[in-house]
């Protein structure tokens, strides 16, 4: 029982953090359909930034989070400006491609810069976790869980109460349709890049204390992406949610109920199972 | 007939290189360049002929180069009859995968064979009765053979090099065949609009399954060769999805739905990869990701697509 | 047409740039790939690092027979057909005399086969897996031990102290060649002792949790926990998400390179306390030599060498003796079977240990061709005590007690 309920725990605790970078990944395809795979290195970019906060200024990463999000916003909107821009006119394959390349461009940056080192934000609070009722919560994953919630109901009142959000969702339903409507379709990409890339670098703080960090780290990290994105359908952020959590359960509960080096290809079955039988992901708009 | 001059061209200047040089390096890097041809035009193929943008292409490859190890190592089927037999497996791989990810469209198809590739690894590395798991297969010493009285030296690059380029060669003439047959223009409706084409009676889901088929089987051989070649095949080598990406950027960085692009994209990005390691130890990855970038920004139709507009641009 | 041209413009800069003339030396030159970029990049800065300063202090002694030697590091980025590349390139364009590095498995037995094939003396540095001199390659020697040797100070540890003998064991490794060489040969032994293997599991390479792995390990109450992690990031997580969950053994075990690095107690702190590391090797600080060097290291960068650095520093000593004593012609490939020649009659002491290459069979029936006959002795039993890695086992080679049954768990 204790078991059970200990992978359950696990399994939403990470969950948690696995939809908020799909989240990201999300926004942005469902406005300009483009799959940036780029995103696990600008999550990254924000574990470096959580690190360095607490190395240098001693801040406590959390805190870091109210300097790097602003950044990350400023810094995508630059990145679609000045480089995404003219691409998307060439198609999906040439956008991701290029974002391929970014990707390899910002790692290996990062790489020259920062060395490959392994390294951990360490914090005094994070040696011994909580127990409540015996099972094990580590406090920076509460900490983390509970921003990640905080941050998820910011973006959902943004996209539903704000003009910018509500210009963000008609785009994302039917880009010409906004277009008509006078939406400025190409400041809507641009915020909504930044967007993006704003909440890669958010859960990049969020993770950063729980994990590891090295240059490449975003080469493990988007791969689950991918998963959780088109678990929930591509453009839905609900549904990204939806798809973090269930991955996040299915990798906890199937390494202590199956087995942990299959753990993996359960996700991967599981992905294509709902893709049998939902073509457009579980919460997937418009045609597949 | 300048078609037929062109295609006997680029096949001399394909067999060249051991005729002129003995440098054993520069064969290995034109083995290099030629396998990336041939697994750019088998990508070509399904991505760039169908419009079918696959990242699960390096399962192919994987079992090709799997199924020839395995048949040599534990079967003592020679290596070269394995690398075709290899083909084939990844054929019948391909048609279960076909039919799964062949319902989905767009990106959800290109996610889905990147899943089921991953799948194909995580199989390969735990099945350890069948694939030795991560300890590899490795094979010593391949088998004497000869040809015209002369037994064949396998530590020479030159038989190597022989092999990869009539396999290159092939499957260039493959794609040139199918490009001028129905099933190219079958493949061309797809691409441009799937509805349409199934609307005027073309059945896409066979024409579809038939080209996957047969780009799988050419990855196959690749693979295989691959086995041959290094002597050394484990799950990381020929499974990982930077195997995929790479065969899709070589079709897209060389012309997209051309014969001749992908030649081009291997040649470009396995000199570019070797310069800049010469030259830069740690960074070099920062050059090869911005050359990436500007190849896209500048050239989006590809090298070879690139230089097809100029050229009748001028004239 | 304006496209076609800004793009080649743009190419051709980048390739003015990318060709730069090699400067030409009469050196005797050493090939070594290694893994500068891709995740495996901290190994390859590790490996550069030691070869530096052993590269260093022999030319500054005059070199070898009045030349002077040089380490030429080529990135392999962790890949093994780029580590073929690399290799040959080294041998037939770079015409080194010899070999070393390749950091992992993988990209070692490509290595191994191409300087079998190229007839050039690949001399193994730290890659591991047993595959690697199991093959009758008369071209590749090793001075490390192989993985299935890496258990044998903790079943020399279990076997002689009193009540040490696991009453059940929980075993997590790697899905790599090193985590399944390793993990095998501690089961096998376990196993002929009858000792209960209660978890049985591999995990994938560079895993984000293993919560749930050790929720598992957890339910099955285990007296000892073996651990095997080829990534330092792996052995971190391994270690922090078991306490985390309150896995509670008498002996919490790790075998490989990521639990005997200093990360290991930099990043986890008090929760690395009492963490055994069987390793291939932590060196005996009682030896002078040792002492030496790790106060050498140190002072020239700034860190206190572990596995890797000695492994590294040691195999350019092991190359320069066989050097040395080879009568080189200036013929490249007589040079190279003359250095095999010396390498076969290689007998002495470095800083890592003894040195002899020999053919023998290992503990789970491989036959060896050239591997280090002293391998076994380098293993020893370590322990993590207040940040510092402190050598237990055996009696000969320890620097303070162990402390064992754990004493930061509550059982």
């Amino acid at each position: 029982m204790e078991t059970l309920l200990q992978s359950i725990v696990s399994g939403v605790l990470t969950g948690s953090l696995y939809a908020m970078i799909g989240v990201g990944l999300t926004v942005v395809f469902g406005v300009m359909r483009i799959i940036n795979l780029a995103h696990g290195d600008l999550v990254m970019l924000g574990m470096y930034g959580a690190f360095w906060a607490h190395v240098l200024w001693r801040v406590d990463p959390f805190v870091s989070i109210v300097l790097w999000v602003p950044l990350m916003f400023l810094g995508g909107m630059v990145v679609y400006r000045f480089l995404l821009r003219a691409i998307i006119p060439g198609g999906e394959l040439n956008t991701l491609l290029y974002t391929a390349g970014l990707s390899l461009l910002i790692a290996n940056l990062a790489l020259f810069t920062w060395t490959g080192d392994y390294r951990t934000i360490k914090l005094p609070y994070a040696v011994t976790p909580l127990r409540p009722f015996g099972i094990a919560v580590p406090i920076p994953l509460a900490i983390a869980f509970a921003l990640a919630i905080l941050i998820t109901l910011a973006l959902y009142v943004f996209l539903a109460r704000t003009d910018v959000g509500r210009a963000i969702r008609a785009t994302s339903q039917n880009p010409e349709a906004a277009a008509l409507m006078g939406i400025d379709v190409e400041r809507i990409s641009m915020v909504t890049f930044g967007l993006g890339a704003a909440l890669a670098g958010a859960s990049g703080v969020l993770l950063g204390p729980s994990l590891y960090l090295y240059p490449t780290v975003g080469e493990i990290l988007i791969a689950k992406c991918f998963v959780i994105v088109v678990l929930g359908g591509l453009g839905s952020v609900v549904g990204a949610i939806a798809g973090g959590l269930l991955l996040g359960l299915v990798e906890s509960l199937g390494a202590v109920y199956v087995s942990v080096a299959y753990k993996d290809t359960i996700g991967f079955v599981i992905f294509l199972l709902v893709l049998r039988f939902r073509p457009s992901g579980l919460f997937g708009v418009g045609k597949s | 007939m300048t078609r037929a001059a062109a295609a006997a061209g680029v096949l001399l200047l394909m067999l060249a290189p051991p005729l002129l040089t003995g440098n054993q390096f520069f064969l290995h890097l034109g083995i290099t360049v030629l396998l990336w041809t041939l697994l750019g035009v088998a990508w070509n193929l399904l991505g760039g002929f169908a419009g079918q943008v696959s990242f699960g292409h390096a399962a192919f490859f994987g079992v090709g180069a799997y199924t020839t190890m395995i048949l040599y190592l534990k079967g003592g089927l020679a290596p070269w009859y394995g690398m075709i037999l290899g083909g084939l497996v990844a054929v019948l791989v391909s048609l279960p995968i076909g039919l799964i990810c062949f319902r989905l469209r767009g990106p959800y198809f290109s996610l889905s064979t990147l899943a089921v590739a991953e799948i194909v690894r995580l199989v390969a590395l735990n099945w350890e009765g069948l694939t030795d798991g991560p300890v590899g297969l490795l094979i010593t010493t391949l088998p004497q053979v000869s040809l015209g009285g002369r037994a064949v030296n396998w530590e020479s690059k030159v038989p190597f090099y022989y092999i990869i380029a009539t396999l290159a060669a092939l499957a260039m003439a493959a794609t040139w065949r199918l490009s001028r047959a129905r099933l190219g223009a079958y493949l061309l409706a797809i691409r441009e609009d799937e509805d349409a084409a199934e609307a005027v009676g073309i059945d896409t889901v066979r024409a579809k399954v038939v080209t996957l088929a047969l780009s799988a089987f050419f990855t196959g051989l690749g693979g295989g060769f691959y086995g041959l070649y290094y002597r050394y095949v484990d799950p990381d080598a020929v499974f990982p999805i930077a195997l995929s990406v790479e065969m899709v950027f070589i079709a897209v960085v060389g012309g997209l739905a051309t014969v001749v692009g992908p030649v081009i994209g291997a040649v470009f990005l396995t000199t570019i990869g070797e310069l800049f390691r010469e030259r830069f130890l740690v960074g070099h990855l920062i050059f090869y990701g911005l050359f990436m970038m500007l190849a896209i920004r500048y050239l989006p139709e590809g090298i070879w697509g690139g230089a097809r507009r100029a050229w009748t641009g001028r004239r | 047409m304006r496209r076609f041209l800004v793009f080649g413009l743009v190419f051709g800069v980048l390739l003015l740039a990318a060709a730069a003339p090699a400067p030409a030396q009469d050196t005797l030159k050493i090939g070594a790939p290694q893994p500068m970029s891709g995740p495996d990049a901290p190994f390859g800065d590790k490996f550069k690092k030691a070869y530096g300063m052993a590269v260093e202090e022999i030319n500054a002694k005059g070199g070898v027979n009045g030349k002077k030697i040089e380490v030429i590091i080529d990135d392999h980025q962790a890949k093994n057909a780029l580590a073929a590349t690399v290799a040959e390139k080294l041998i037939t364009q770079t015409k080194v005399l010899v070999l070393t590095g390749g950091r992992a498995s993988g990209q070692a037995v490509e290595i191994a086969s191409v300087a079998q094939r190229l007839k050039t003396p690949y001399v193994v540095d730290h890659p591991s897996a047993d595959i690697i001199t199991a093959k009758g390659f008369e071209w590749v020697f090793r001075n490390n031990p192989t993985g299935s040797i890496y258990p044998q100070a903790f079943n020399k540890f279990i076997s002689e102290v009193p009540g040490a003998m696991p009453k059940s064991a929980a075993v997590v490794y790697d899905n790599s060649v090193f985590g399944k060489t390793i993990s095998n040969s501690v089961m096998t032994f376990l196993k002929s002792k009858n000792v209960p293997i209660v978890n049985d599991e591999a995990y994938p390479v560079n895993s984000l949790d293993f919560k749930p792995l050790m929720t598992k390990v957890k339910a099955n109450n285990p007296d000892f926990l073996l651990m095997v992690a080829v990534a330092t990031t792996d052995a971190i997580l391994l270690t922090k998400h078991a306490k985390e969950i309150g896995v509670a053994p008498r002996a919490f075990v790790g075998f490989g390179g990521g639990f005997g690095v200093e990360d290991l107690a930099k990043e986890l702190g008090p929760q690395s306390q009492n963490v055994f590391s069987s390793a291939a090797w932590s060196g005996n600080p009682n030896d002078p030599t040792v002492k030496e060097f790790y106060k050498k290291f140190h002072d020239k960068y700034g860190i206190w060498p572990k596995e890797h650095e000695v492994e590294g520093y040691s195999i350019v000593f092991v190359i320069a003796d066989a050097l040395r004593r080879a009568q080189l012609t200036g013929n490249v490939d007589a040079d190279r079977e003359a250095i095999r020649q010396s390498l076969l009659k290689t007998d002495m002491t470095t800083v890592f240990g003894k040195v002899k290459f020999g053919n023998w069979s290992g503990p789970l029936g491989d036959k060896y061709t050239n591997q280090n006959i002293y391998s076994a002795d380098h293993s020893v039993l370590a322990q993590w005590l207040d940040g510092k890695l402190m050598n237990v086992w055996p009696k000969s080679n320890a620097e303070t007690n162990y402390v064992f049954p754990d004493n930061t768990v509550k059982r």
